[in-house]
């Protein structure tokens, strides 16, 4: 531990005096929460998902290596801003605060917000329901900036999580929670939690990687984007969808 | 869903203790570095320093006022964006760092208490003997409020080991962070944490278990 520390002095030190050299090699450091099923997740002891797929075959076409960073959802947009991280594999949605400070790709995975209850809660059949109910929703997350665009926002008491949301919801300590209609359904599918989609998705969300908007971010973006489109025209990014989600999730 | 899931809890503990060295070695660094801080914060202290106790007093004050998950965002996430090298420091140093400049605030209250709290008559009779101010607390005042800051300081460590849960934040992958992406990976969310609270639980007990028998050893000279 002692070691980490004295080294990462002697490095601060190091590079306060020559100046931050970015080579070419320098793998591309991709962060995501892990604790995002099934587009980032840790099953015995091994980061997967859709977004790690999609990040490797982006890093081998651009002929790159690339490391994963894993930390709380609340931290990744700290750790972009502050350069320890290149960009966010976490189904980061395009909005327009978002993009006043970063430089996005083009949308790799196209979603709906779902409303998702717990099972036989017949009073939530849809968003317009929501009224007056207690619903759960990511920190950080934009569900919660979708929710308060809602002409009955304020009747809605929306709480923020940093994890758990399907738990508390199933627990039923809050009447609805809200999250991407993809892995909602997979959630649902594939976990032993009694919870159901309440009616259709209520608005059309884009997702794509965020990059710093600095003159080094936007290269580093377009070579991503272009890497990103030659995987969809030779199929790859369909092909890792259909195995994840048995859907092409990457189109419209 | 309704019954406990033990072959997952058997199968995620050996996963789980694979972290525990880097849990149990960010305290153990930061007890030692925020130890050695809070004995020179706590001189300063009970010597009353000119111009530095202003200074540790605002240390303190603003260390022991402020939440650690506020202190670990502000090195990590803020202060980069003022001074760009900061970025060269890692998780696992920032959390050091965090927990050292946190617990030390407090424990050099604790150690300031156990100085103070030496009786008068042991620093009359060792200055009546001829003894200077450095041998007085070497051989007098240092050996007895050892014996006093003991229980305290164990518990500020025991607090600490819980308190390195916080690192993930940070993007540390340390126990309770494994924890979190594991439960996401199983959603087995009540087996998940009852595994990691046992094993937070069982670090403890086995502290806990040492301290008692240093206190012990602390104690022998007043047994009667």
């Amino acid at each position: 531990m002692f070691r980490t520390l004295s080294f990462a002095l002697l490095t601060a030190g190091a590079v306060a005096f020559t100046g931050p050299a970015f080579a070419e090699e320098d793998p591309l450091k991709v962060g995501m929460s892990g604790g995002y099923f099934p587009f980032t997740f840790v099953e015995q002891d091994t980061l997967k998902g859709f977004e790690v797929d999609v990040m490797e075959a982006v890093a081998e076409e651009m002929q790159r290596e690339v490391t994963f960073v894993t930390a709380n959802f609340s931290g990744l947009f700290g750790m972009l801003e502050s350069g320890r991280i290149d960009t966010i594999a976490n189904q980061i949605t395009i909005t327009e605060e978002r993009e006043a400070k970063y430089t996005f790709t083009r949308p790799y995975v196209y979603d709906g917000a779902q409303v998702v209850v717990k099972e036989g809660n017949d009073a939530v059949a849809g968003v317009e329901d929501l009224r007056g109910k207690t619903v759960a929703v990511n920190l950080g997350s934009n569900y919660e900036q979708l929710l308060r665009e809602l002409p009955y926002a304020d009747d809605i008491d929306i709480r923020t999580y940093e994890s758990n949301i399907e738990q508390d919801t199933a627990l039923g300590r809050v009447d609805a929670f809200v999250m991407d209609r993809i892995s909602a359904s997979q959630v649902i599918k594939e976990k032993p939690l009694p919870l159901a989609l309440a009616g259709q998705p209520f608005s059309e969300i884009r997702n794509a990687l965020p990059f710093r908007d600095t003159e080094q971010g936007r290269a580093l973006r377009d070579g991503v984007d272009e890497a990103l489109s030659a995987l969809r025209e030779d199929g790859t990014l369909a092909e890792l969808s259909e195995r994840w989600f048995g859907t092409d999730i990457t189109r419209h | 869903m309704s019954v406990l899931d033990f072959d997952y809890m058997l199968g995620l503990l050996p996963i789980l203790l694979g972290y525990l060295p880097l849990t149990l070695g960010m305290a153990m660094a930061g007890m030692v570095l925020a130890l050695a801080l809070a004995c020179g914060l706590a001189v300063i202290r009970v010597l009353e320093i000119r111009g530095l106790n202003a200074v540790t007093l605002l240390f303190i004050s603003f260390f022991r006022g402020t939440p650690l998950l506020v202190q670990l965002f502000l090195f990590y996430y803020g202060l980069p964006q003022v001074l760009a090298f900061l970025t060269q420091i890692d998780g696992v140093t920032a959390t050091i760092m965090g927990l050292t400049l946190h617990f030390s605030a407090y424990m050099a209250e604790s150690i300031r208490a156990a100085i103070v709290g030496v009786d008068r008559s042991q620093t009359e009779a060792a200055l009546s003997i001829g003894m200077t101010n450095a041998q007085l607390m070497r051989r007098i005042v240092l050996p007895q409020a050892t014996r006093i800051a003991v229980p305290t300081l164990m518990n500020y460590f025991i607090d600490m080991i819980k308190a390195t849960s916080l690192a993930f934040t940070l993007g540390v992958t340390e126990l309770m962070g494994a924890t979190q992406k594991e439960a996401a990976g199983s959603f087995l969310y009540f087996e998940a944490f009852v595994t990691v609270a046992v094993i937070y639980w069982a670090i403890v007990e086995a502290f806990a278990w040492l301290q008692r028998r240093l206190e012990t050893r602390l104690n022998e000279a007043y047994r009667r």
